[in-house]
């Protein structure tokens, strides 16, 4: 082998390649500065996180001894090879810091190397030589370089590195302020300063590159008063700040930032600490006391930083029982996930939910909501503090180490992205030649970047779910009193906890918590495993303790079905679906509760797209016909009708509908209903008569039904046409077909568990005075001798779609040319529709109601925009077909075609149409109540936000958009329909 | 609750202060205001304040009329005309729905709004107004002529009148609310005067306005004198305007400012000030909101009649003022249209926006107008491209009905409720027999 390495000092490239340098002409170059380099040395190089650059940096190091010398040091000190090759391949920054100050090396030989971590005092002793800026940067750097081997070496833990990392800071910070006195020593004898670490250095959990949080607490010294004290604590202070901040020849070491003092910014930087002690009785709020939770006194006087630490930290842990710590608490964890910058989601890992502060605030929020009764969980890092929880009950024992594990993977991570230019970033870089080094570094050595992407998916995976795990889980164990996994949560600290997470009532939140956990069934095992995911989507909705009720009834409801349980467990889609769906619908919880098999419809796809209208009424047609019992047969119609529109309503609940997809959906499912209602009145008539029914019969669907754009809970608006048998007697005929239609509309009316289907018929000839029925015959004598205007403009709606079909087709060869006039429609039937228009504006808004949200006859409503499309329908279908259509978008988009309408006039009415049928809907979802105009109670209106996709705080504007796109339709109408 | 929060709940201790008035603006541009104990004032900062938002000029929509005015801790200031100890302080509110979210009726939003727009593309607005305003003898009667404390004219020094006493307390009072006064004078009517703001962002200038005007009204009635912003008392004595100076800065550097370019005039700064002539026949209606207002814009001299923007030219809407040399930061436009009796608020977002939309559009600025285009006649005008402002309140609501900039940046709530209001107002008076058709034709007709 060895002959085959190096050949007259040299490598050769291909051999280079296959050890992992990447530029091997490179490479080549600087093995031989490095002089004539063994095959084992280069094996020792190879295996650096990045070879390439562990090489460059070691030539450039080699270049500041005489040739061979760091070569022959290296080849007899197999440590210091490996500690450079670990810190050079994985620090870019450090391999220059060194070839700067090759006598910073020697820290790393093996006979001066201590692969412990060290204590505070040794770094003391380290650093107490500096004498100026720049040689404390040379010194803290040294340490520095030592941390990083004792990481990289796989020496030291996570925990001790960062501990390590917080040390040398307390310790720079404590040579910082001696340089500070010693530079100011009027300043030094006038008072005594206590520096207080707050952050990750107070909790002994630093990065490596990160500004450090600072407390100053000053008291005078004895014989001096306290101005001169105050003024000799702050000069004292900020040159502390300005020592370890200011950019000299040697760099910076990192910012002092002492922002989270008393005031913040705009405060005094020092203050005694009967001042402190004031401000935070009095002042300080919520975050403050959580801040509090890792003050640490690292440097200056002892005794004063002491008394600081114990006036204070007593406060922490009232900090719960403030009045509005549960807003506050909120809002903090909204801060702590608010949005980051799209593109930065999959590569930040500070930032956003499951980010690491999202930990260290889960954490930290237990600690304040728990640790006032357990001083046993007041400790201050991270990872301690969840050591304790675990410990004592308050989190499992399972789910804590994992949590923890990952939260260490990513932390690690988040050391060795820093460490390369020792810069402050929590961001994962994209660069596939970055990636491999970190990978490696990590200690994936065959497929770096891909196993490093895998294992970071997966821990991300995990601290996702860390609500669940941490808040939710424990919760079930204070009712469910089942002793596992270690946890013994008292019900009085899981209330507590409940109200910290946004539970409004946490008994109310608990009895259900316990009705749905406890027991030894199969399904409370289920449930406790489903639970914590579903508390935490519960209380990401506008109301969770609606959203959890309504899971305890429609669980309640399932009984021990299986399947249930089964798809909510192994569906995390279904569960969540389920979640969003009753916190934020009552309809459809009221459907689901019915009727909780359609859960099954939840977290599948397919199941989660309408039916088609033919599948449908086949169905309906096969149930109708199934039964010999009419009423038995209409209810297994309207059994059909209740699952499909939970389909639909959860569909569109969660988002997968748009608003024409939806009236085509639930126009199916009315088409389908009638189609099998008439056949089961047919049936029952039928019966009575004792023969076949006379004569042949058609439903035309008419209005918004007609349109195919119907809502939750709209009536049926029909008419009824039938068309006696040849032979048969017209009497006869007529009331048969009367009485079917009778039957029909009080079958679907009748009360029952489904819900009911009005029919209406008001629309028919002569309205509530003519005949219910008409014969084909009938119609055609009549809308040839009275047809009114308005008579045509309704029929432009009717579509006869139920029944039979050849008699449907007749009937819509009569309309046909009364509602699109071959001769288009005369000058004073215009003038007639627009007076009725008028009159309708007038006359039909309800008293009190606001002209401009009213929902259908307000301003730009719903009936502004119908009429001025059936308007361009009547003076032109004659002559664009496209206009031959019973659909308010269809026609509208024709009428722009055909340039009837203005591209910008259509979009404008488009949109109004949209927008007030869209909130139209969400009202009967939200509150299962048909609303006449947009709601107006907060809760409500909120309500109706969350399910048109705004925000919380948002409800404002979703009223502003409501009245701008209702004003711009109304503009247009006014020169379209009025013109 | 952050730090001036806490600010303000210690001064209340320190400074005795046994009532603070918590202030807020309604659509037309009235000062509102409730007293609240300062025990109570926690809780206003944590929930606000809950009231009947239908007894305000148009804040409520029909039913749910409850609002919650929050006090804004960075806007406490004691009263001076309360005296010392005890004190009363004042603050002011934005106007929140019951769940927390800021009402669409609250001009303050509506200028928040505008400026968080203008913010995302990099700019703050400052604004500096020079706010003219009568002194009267007394509290005008019904159907009597108005009595000018005065009769001295621009700059004049007046010995007996008590304007000069008058505008040292007021300008003392401004001082000690912290409000920076540039320059005050005696303006050309009998009795008017004019006192300048310091430039300031505009959300504090318009708070500064509605406190200003709240000043001069104390003060006034502290000296048995009448205060009135109205826009043109009289016929044949100039009416009280409200030039404002407007100025973008990005970061610290004025973004009208461009070393070597003509008047020193940013490209930035062009687009802006075309913004603002192209859109200002949509936002009269609020920079001049009253029908008396279009009784100002008719009499030529201080007051512009066409758009049109100018170089020290005193008949153009906007004036580019000749800068001190070096002094970049100071680069400015200054708006002549406006009135002292505007909703500050509204004005300045529209103002703001109009000049965004320039900037955004990169609107051509029109060529400057040197003549005096009150001397001009129609013929010239025409040739010069010189379109009139609306001429009366009815023009200016017609012309703000249809457009979409008012509408957006006001709201719709605001924009409705703006126009109905004013269309009523247009109504009343014309429905109005005026002394002047009876003087000239009763004797004729």
């Amino acid at each position: 082998m060895t002959d085959e390495v190096s050949i007259g000092g040299r490598t050769p490239r291909a051999r280079l390649t296959r050890l992992g340098f990447t530029d091997a002409d490179a490479a080549t170059t600087a093995l031989g500065a490095l002089g004539d380099v063994s095959a084992t040395f280069v094996e020792a190089l190879a295996r650096a996180a990045d070879p390439d650059l562990a090489a460059a940096s070691l030539a450039s190091l080699a270049a500041r001894f005489s040739r061979g010398e760091l070569l022959a040091r290296l080849d007899g000190d197999a440590g210091l090879l490996e500690r450079l090759v670990a810190v050079c391949g994985a620090s870019q920054a450090l391999g220059a810091f060194l070839a700067r100050h090759p006598e910073a090396a020697d820290g790393l030989a093996t006979a001066r190397f201590d692969p412990r971590p060290m204590g505070a005092t040794d770094v003391r002793k380290a650093l107490v030589g500096a004498s100026d800026k720049d040689s404390l940067r040379v010194a803290y750097s040294t340490q520095l370089l030592l941390v990083a081997a004792r990481d990289l070496t796989d020496h030291a833990t996570l925990r001790e590195s960062a501990a390590e990392l917080a040390d040398l800071a307390g310790e720079t910070l404590h040579a910082a302020l001696g340089l500070a006195e010693r530079r100011h020593p009027d300043a030094a004898s006038s008072c005594r300063l206590a520096v207080i670490a707050m952050g990750k250095c107070g909790g002994r959990e630093l990065n490596y590159v990160s500004d450090v949080d600072v407390i100053f607490c000053h008291e005078p010294a004895d014989s001096s008063d306290e101005s001169d004290a105050l003024r000799g604590a702050t000069r004292l202070a900020s040159e502390l700040m300005h020592i370890c901040s200011d950019h000299t020849a040697e760099g910076t070491i990192w910012e002092v930032d002492a922002a989270l003092r008393p005031e913040g910014r705009s405060g005094p930087l020092v203050r005694t600490l009967s001042s402190h002690v004031t401000y935070y009785q009095r002042w300080a709020k919520t975050w403050e006391f959580q801040a509090l939770l890792k003050a640490r006194p690292v440097a200056g006087d002892e005794e004063l930083g002491r008394a600081y630490v114990d006036a204070l930290s007593p406060m922490v842990w009232e900090a719960s029982t403030r009045t509005n710590f549960v807003d506050d608490v909120r809002a903090m964890r909204r801060r702590v996930v608010e949005q980051i910058p799209v593109g930065q989601v999959d590569r930040e890992l500070k930032l956003g939910p499951g980010g690491l502060r999202d930990v260290e605030f889960a954490v930290q929020l237990l600690q304040l909501v728990h640790g006032r009764g357990d001083e046993r969980l007041r400790g201050g890092s991270t990872l301690g503090a969840l050591d304790s929880l675990i410990e004592h009950g308050y989190v499992g024992r399972a789910d804590g180490g994992q949590m923890g594990d990952a939260y260490a993977f990513l932390r690690t991570l988040e050391h060795r992205i820093q460490l390369y230019h020792l810069r402050r970033t929590h961001l994962v870089p994209d660069d596939p030649t970055d990636l491999r080094r970190l990978g490696r570094s990590m200690g994936y050595r065959v497929n770096p970047e891909d196993d490093l992407d895998k294992d970071l998916r997966a821990q991300r995976r995990e601290v996702g779910r860390l609500h669940q795990k941490l808040f939710y889980r424990p919760l079930l164990q204070a009712v469910a009193a089942l002793p596992r996994d270690g946890l013994r949560l008292t019900p009085e600290a899981a209330k507590q906890r409940l109200v910290a997470l946004g539970y409004a009532d946490p008994t109310g939140a608990l009895a259900h918590i316990s009705a749905l956990a406890s027991g030894v069934s199969r399904r409370a095992d289920m449930l406790r495993s489903l639970l914590p995911a579903m508390l935490s989507w519960f209380a990401e909705g506008p109301d969770p303790d609606a959203g959890l009720l309504a899971f305890r009834k429609i669980s309640e409801g399932l009984g021990s079905t299986h399947w249930y349980l089964r798809k909510l467990r192994d569906e995390a889609a279904g569960a969540e679906q389920l979640a969003r769906v009753v916190a934020s619908s009552r309809y459809v919880t009221d459907l689901l509760l019915r009727a909780p098999e359609s859960v099954a419809i939840l977290g599948d796809d397919d199941e989660l797209s309408p039916r088609s209208r033919a599948a449908l009424v086949a169905e309906a047609q096969a149930a109708a016909s199934r039964h010999d019992h009419p009423m038995a047969a209409v209810r297994a119609v309207r059994r059909i009708r209740r699952r499909e529109l939970s389909r639909v309503g959860i569909a569109d609940v969660l988002d997968r509908l748009d608003i024409v997809d939806v009236g085509h959906a639930l126009t199916d499912i009315a088409v389908a209903t009638l189609s099998g209602a008439l056949t089961a009145a047919t049936a029952a008539v039928e019966d009575e008569l004792g023969t076949a029914l006379p004569t042949r019969m058609t439903i035309v669907l008419m209005g918004r039904l007609g349109g195919h754009e119907v809502g939750y809970g709209s009536d049926a608006d029909v008419m009824f046409v039938h068309d006696p048998l040849p032979g048969a007697e017209d009497k006869e005929a007529t009331d048969a077909a009367a009485a079917v239609a009778q039957h029909l509309r009080r079958s679907l009316a009748a009360p029952g568990d489904d819900p009911a289907l009005t029919v209406d018929a008001d629309l028919r000839p002569e309205g509530r005075q003519g005949p219910l029925v008409r014969s084909l015959a009938s119609y055609t004598a009549y809308y040839a001798r009275w047809s009114a205007v308005w008579e045509a403009q309704a029929l432009l709606r009717a579509d006869p779609a139920v029944g039979d079909e050849s008699l449907c087709r007749d009937f819509a060869t009569l309309i046909d040319p009364l509602r699109w006039p071959p001769a288009g429609v005369a000058a004073a039937d215009v003038t007639e529709i627009r007076r009725i228009k008028a009159r309708v504006d007038a006359e039909r808004l309800p008293r009190g109601a606001n002209p401009a949200t009213h929902l259908k006859l307000g301003r730009g409503g719903l009936a502004d925009v119908e009429w001025t499309v059936q308007l361009l329908q009547m003076r032109h279908a004659r002559v664009v077909p496209g206009l031959r259509t019973t659909e308010t978008l269809a026609a509208l988009s024709a009428a722009r075609d055909a340039d009837l309408l203005a591209t910008e006039d259509a979009v404008a009415l488009e949109a109004a149409w949209r927008l007030v049928s869209r909130i139209r809907n969400a009202i009967m979802l939200m509150r299962a109540r048909p609303a006449e105009s947009l709601v107006e109670h907060t809760r409500d209106r909120n309500g109706v936000a969350h399910l048109m996709g705004y925000g919380a705080d948002q409800s404002e504007r979703m009223v502003d958009d409501y009245l701008r796109a209702t004003r711009q339709a109304r503009g247009v109408v006014e020169r379209i329909f009025w013109g | 609750m952050g730090k001036q929060e806490d600010f303000v709940l210690r001064a209340l201790e320190e400074r005795d202060v046994r009532f603070v008035r918590l202030w807020f603006t309604d659509v037309l541009g009235s000062l509102k205001s409730v007293a609240v104990a300062p025990a109570e004032l926690e809780g206003a900062f944590e929930e606000g304040i809950g009231f009947d938002g239908s007894a305000i000029e148009g804040f409520a929509r029909v039913h749910e009329a409850d609002m919650l005015a929050k006090p804004d801790p960075g806007t406490f200031q004691i009263l001076p005309w309360r005296g010392e100890t005890p004190a009363t302080a004042r603050m002011f509110c934005d106007i929140l729905m019951p769940d927390g979210s800021p009402s669409y009726a609250d001009p303050r939003h509506v200028l928040k709004r505008s400026l968080s727009k203008a913010a995302d593309a990099g700019f703050t607005f400052y604004t500096h107004p020079e706010i003219e305003f009568f002194l009267f003898k007394g509290k005008p009667l019904k159907g009597q002529q108005p009595v000018p404390v005065d009769d001295s004219g621009y700059f004049d020094h007046t010995a007996q009148g008590g304007g000069q006493d008058f505008r040292r307390e007021v300008i003392t009072m401004l001082e000690a609310m912290g409000i920076s006064v540039e320059f005050s004078h005696h303006e050309g009517g009998p009795g008017q005067q004019e006192i300048d703001l310091r430039y300031a962002d505009a959300l504090s200038t318009a708070d500064n306005i509605m406190t200003f005007r709240t000043i001069v009204r104390e003060v006034a009635l502290s000296q048995g004198i009448w205060a009135s912003f109205m826009p043109k008392p009289f016929t044949e004595h100039p009416g009280s305007g409200m030039h404002t100076h407007l100025s973008l800065f990005e970061g610290d550097e004025n973004a009208f400012y461009e070393a070597g370019a003509e008047y020193q005039l940013s490209r930035t700064g062009r687009a802006f000030i075309a913004g603002i002539l192209h859109h200002t026949p949509e936002i009269t209606a609020v920079t001049n909101q009253w029908v008396n207002s279009y009784k100002r814009l008719i009499h030529g001299g201080e007051a512009p009649s066409y758009i049109t923007w100018g170089h020290n030219n005193r008949s153009a809407l906007v004036r580019v003022p000749m800068y001190k040399p070096h002094k970049g930061q100071s680069a400015r436009a200054e708006h002549r249209s406006i009135d002292s009796a505007c909703n500050p608020y509204l004005a300045f977002a529209l103002l703001l926006s109009a000049g965004m939309k320039g900037i955004e559009g990169e609107y051509e600025l029109p060529g400057e107008t040197e003549d005096d285009v009150e001397a001009l006649n129609a013929t010239e005008r025409r040739a010069l491209a010189i379109t009139p402002l609306p001429r009366s309140l009815g023009e200016a609501i017609r012309v703000m009905e249809s457009s979409e900039l008012v509408a957006e940046v006001l709201g719709e709530h605001v924009f409705d409720f703006f126009l109905r209001n004013k269309r009523a107002e247009w109504y009343d008076y014309r429905n109005q027999v005026t002394q002047f058709e009876l003087d000239r034709m009763l004797p004729l007709l």
